[in-house]
């Protein structure tokens, strides 16, 4: 074991809360320690529905918890102006839908109060034709649709923009890093103990450990034998690889939940479920009837759906806070800061609840505590602080392709993920030799992400550059991006190797639920490209 | 007491809401939405493009239209095919890749495995980079 280290603060947990609890820390002035078991983003945050909402569904509940969440989502939109990107909604109403047209059109009436918060437009009001003259796609049977308006944002991303400038401000993080104990001396919790990925155990010392791990802070909490219940729920989506529509969808599922389809910037994304979960939170299957409960309702209002090919699954779990008997919306999104004193674990405080679009206010009411329990004086600034890449305005993108020699098309993706600083992940020998096509990805990149970006494994790059996420799945390039991510990081021949065949073998289980007819077609074609790896 | 205030104010806005559409005559707002989102790139495709649009995307980037069209490595169409459907909504900012020598589009289609009528992708293409 190495010796350890030292440092104020401890965050378990490389999700979004967790990367922006180190960021806000680091930029008062504290060292902080930030450990994630897999990668960042890698849980709960990664298989959201990739959008920073404000929530018109809480006016039914608590019109200040749709001004807060709209208040931040403001913040976000404005230090992550790099990636983020309007979503337009088309909420079409049917004649037996939950609301009536008129109710519809209230709510977003009321909403457009906050929309100004967000630096979102107010909404529109179309009649049937019209629906279906911007969105021909849609169900006959319509009585009119109304607009509304959100920020889609890669949650991959947004979590190691808050882990690079944590970094840059002087935290260490380290991610596929096992929190293995807390260490105790009598009631105080006074650091951890760690495996890192090559398994050498490490510890270090903190004043305060902070537990922001998502669905796993039960676990975590009981190793301070502190207890936190949740009520964990499932949510999945599927993904197509392209935009399927021209706006994004909301529909009306079997049982009156809404579900959504959102066109980002190169997919669609359709989800999600709400179940209670109980299982393994590291292994969380989708099934084909969860599959089919989306694709219903769909149906109902976009007939086409069934046209287009699925190419994977997301799925995740909520840590939701508990509740006993059935869940209102507008409370399961709620968050709590638990400092754990009277639970004996002085020096521990877990964040639990919460939602990807309120992550900033979380993470600095989680800070404020922790700067109250070590007596330190700084003020939050990540509300009006940019995050790395927002710092100045973009390039023109086809200046930016000119200038390193490649597609104007994979610089807007380059700049969508790097913002100010693409310049900067361009190295003028391989920037224009293009990895991945259906992205498309450079090789640059790709090696940028490995040398710079605590890309471990080809997962890790599929989150960080978009690696293998468009329609081949990877079949075309990921043995090449293991041989370019090996050149960076030393991997032997057997290694790339074993690197393809494990994204390979992951990748499946997210695809698998959605092979149709044509899905398999591209299936064969892909293990036969791949077959030297068995 | 917070749901009971929510459930009065939409209550109130509902009653508003529904006195305005009796007295006044509601205008078309679609041009004013379609405006709206034209700079972010959230732009319909035309009734044709839309029913052929499941045809348009179903590439699976095997690369044989880039080998057939004498193309590969190029770098654009038809090699970048998917890429420029997959992200038609930033194709205003990527006009400058479609311009040049143009691929033997034919040629590429029928080596397609799947049929892509490479062609319609491009005119599509075209069009929306057009802006």
């Amino acid at each position: 074991m190495s010796a350890p280290s030292a440092h104020d603060v401890c965050v378990i947990g490389g999700g979004v809360t967790g990367a922006g609890i180190a960021r806000d820390l680091s930029l008062r002035g504290l060292s902080v320690l930030l450990l994630e078991k897999g990668d960042w983003g890698a849980g709960t945050s990664g298989s959201s529905t990739w959008m920073i909402h404000g929530g018109p569904r809480y006016l039914e509940f608590d019109w200040d918890t749709t001004r807060r969440s709209c208040e931040d989502a403001g913040h976000i939109v404005t230090i992550a102006r790099h990636m983020v990107y309007r979503v337009a909604f088309l909420i079409p109403i049917l004649p037996h839908d939950r609301n009536n047209i008129e109710r519809m059109e209230t709510a977003m009436e009321v909403y457009d109060r906050f929309q100004p918060l967000k630096k979102s437009n107010p909404h529109a009001r179309l009649t049937a034709d019209e629906a279906r003259q911007v969105e021909p796609g849609l169900t006959t049977d319509l009585v009119g649709a109304v607009t509304l308006e959100e920020w889609g944002v890669d949650p991959h991303r947004l979590v190691y923009a808050n882990v690079q400038d944590a970094v840059a401000n002087g935290a260490r993080a380290l991610n596929h890093t096992r929190v293995t104990e807390l260490l105790r001396d009598g009631a105080n919790v006074i650091g951890v103990r760690y495996r890192a990925a090559d398994g050498s155990m490490s510890e270090s010392r903190a004043k305060v450990v902070v537990n922001a791990a998502g669905p796993w802070v039960p676990e975590v909490s009981r190793m301070a034998s502190a207890n936190v219940q949740l009520r964990p729920a499932k949510g999945i989506h599927l993904v197509y690889p392209h935009r399927i529509s021209n706006f994004s969808l909301s529909a009306e599922t079997i049982d009156g939940r809404d579900v959504l389809m959102v066109s980002h910037g190169g997919f669609t994304l359709l989800g999600t479920t709400d179940d209670d979960f109980y299982g393994d939170l590291d292994s969380v299957d989708v099934h084909e009837d969860e599959v089919d409960y989306l694709l219903q309702a769909f149906a109902r209002i976009f007939p086409a759906i069934r046209d287009y090919r699925p190419v994977r699954t997301t799925t995740g779990v909520r840590p939701t806070l508990f509740k006993w008997r059935r869940y209102e919306d507008e409370l399961s999104r709620r968050y709590q800061v638990i400092d754990h004193v009277a639970d004996g674990a002085e020096g521990f405080i877990t964040i639990a609840g919460g939602k990807l679009s309120m992550y900033r206010l979380m993470a600095e009411e989680t800070s404020d505590a922790v700067c109250r329990k070590l007596g330190h004086q700084a003020p939050c600034t990540t509300a009006v602080r940019p995050l790395p890449g927002s710092e100045s305005e973009l390039e023109p993108a086809d200046e930016l392709g000119q200038r390193f020699g490649i597609p104007a098309l994979a610089a807007v993706k380059l700049q969508s993920r790097h913002g100010s600083r693409a310049g900067d992940v361009l190295d003028k020998s391989d920037a224009g030799r293009i990895v991945c096509r259906c992205e498309p990805l450079t090789e640059s990149e790709l090696a940028y992400a490995a040398r710079h970006e605590q890309v471990r494994t080809l997962a890790d790059a599929f989150r960080r550059v978009g690696l293998a996420a468009g329609p081949c799945s990877g079949s075309a390039c990921v043995m090449r991006a293991a041989e370019i991510i090996g050149r960076q990081l030393g991997w032997s021949a057997s290694q790339r190797f074993d690197a393809v065949r494990e994204f390979v073998q992951g990748a499946w289980l997210g695809r698998a639920p959605v092979l149709g007819h044509q899905g398999w077609a591209q299936e064969e074609l892909a293990q036969g490209a791949l077959r030297g790896l068995r | 007491m917070g749901r009971t205030d929510s459930l009065a104010k939409l209550a109130w806005a509902y009653g508003r809401h529904v006195a305005r559409r009796r007295l006044t005559r509601p205008r078309s707002q679609l041009a004013t939405m379609v405006e709206t989102y034209k700079p972010d790139g959230i732009r319909p495709l035309t009734p044709a493009e839309r029913e052929m649009h499941p045809r348009l995307i179903g590439c699976i980037n095997c690369g044989l239209c880039a080998l057939a069209a004498g193309r590969m490595g190029k770098t654009r169409l038809p090699d970048l095919a998917t890429s420029y459907m997959r992200l038609y909504a930033r194709l205003a900012d990527a006009s400058s890749d479609l311009e040049g020598d143009e691929a033997d589009l034919e040629m590429a289609s029928a080596a397609c495995p799947v049929g892509l009528p490479l062609n319609e992708v491009a005119a599509v293409v075209r069009r929306l980079a057009a802006g």
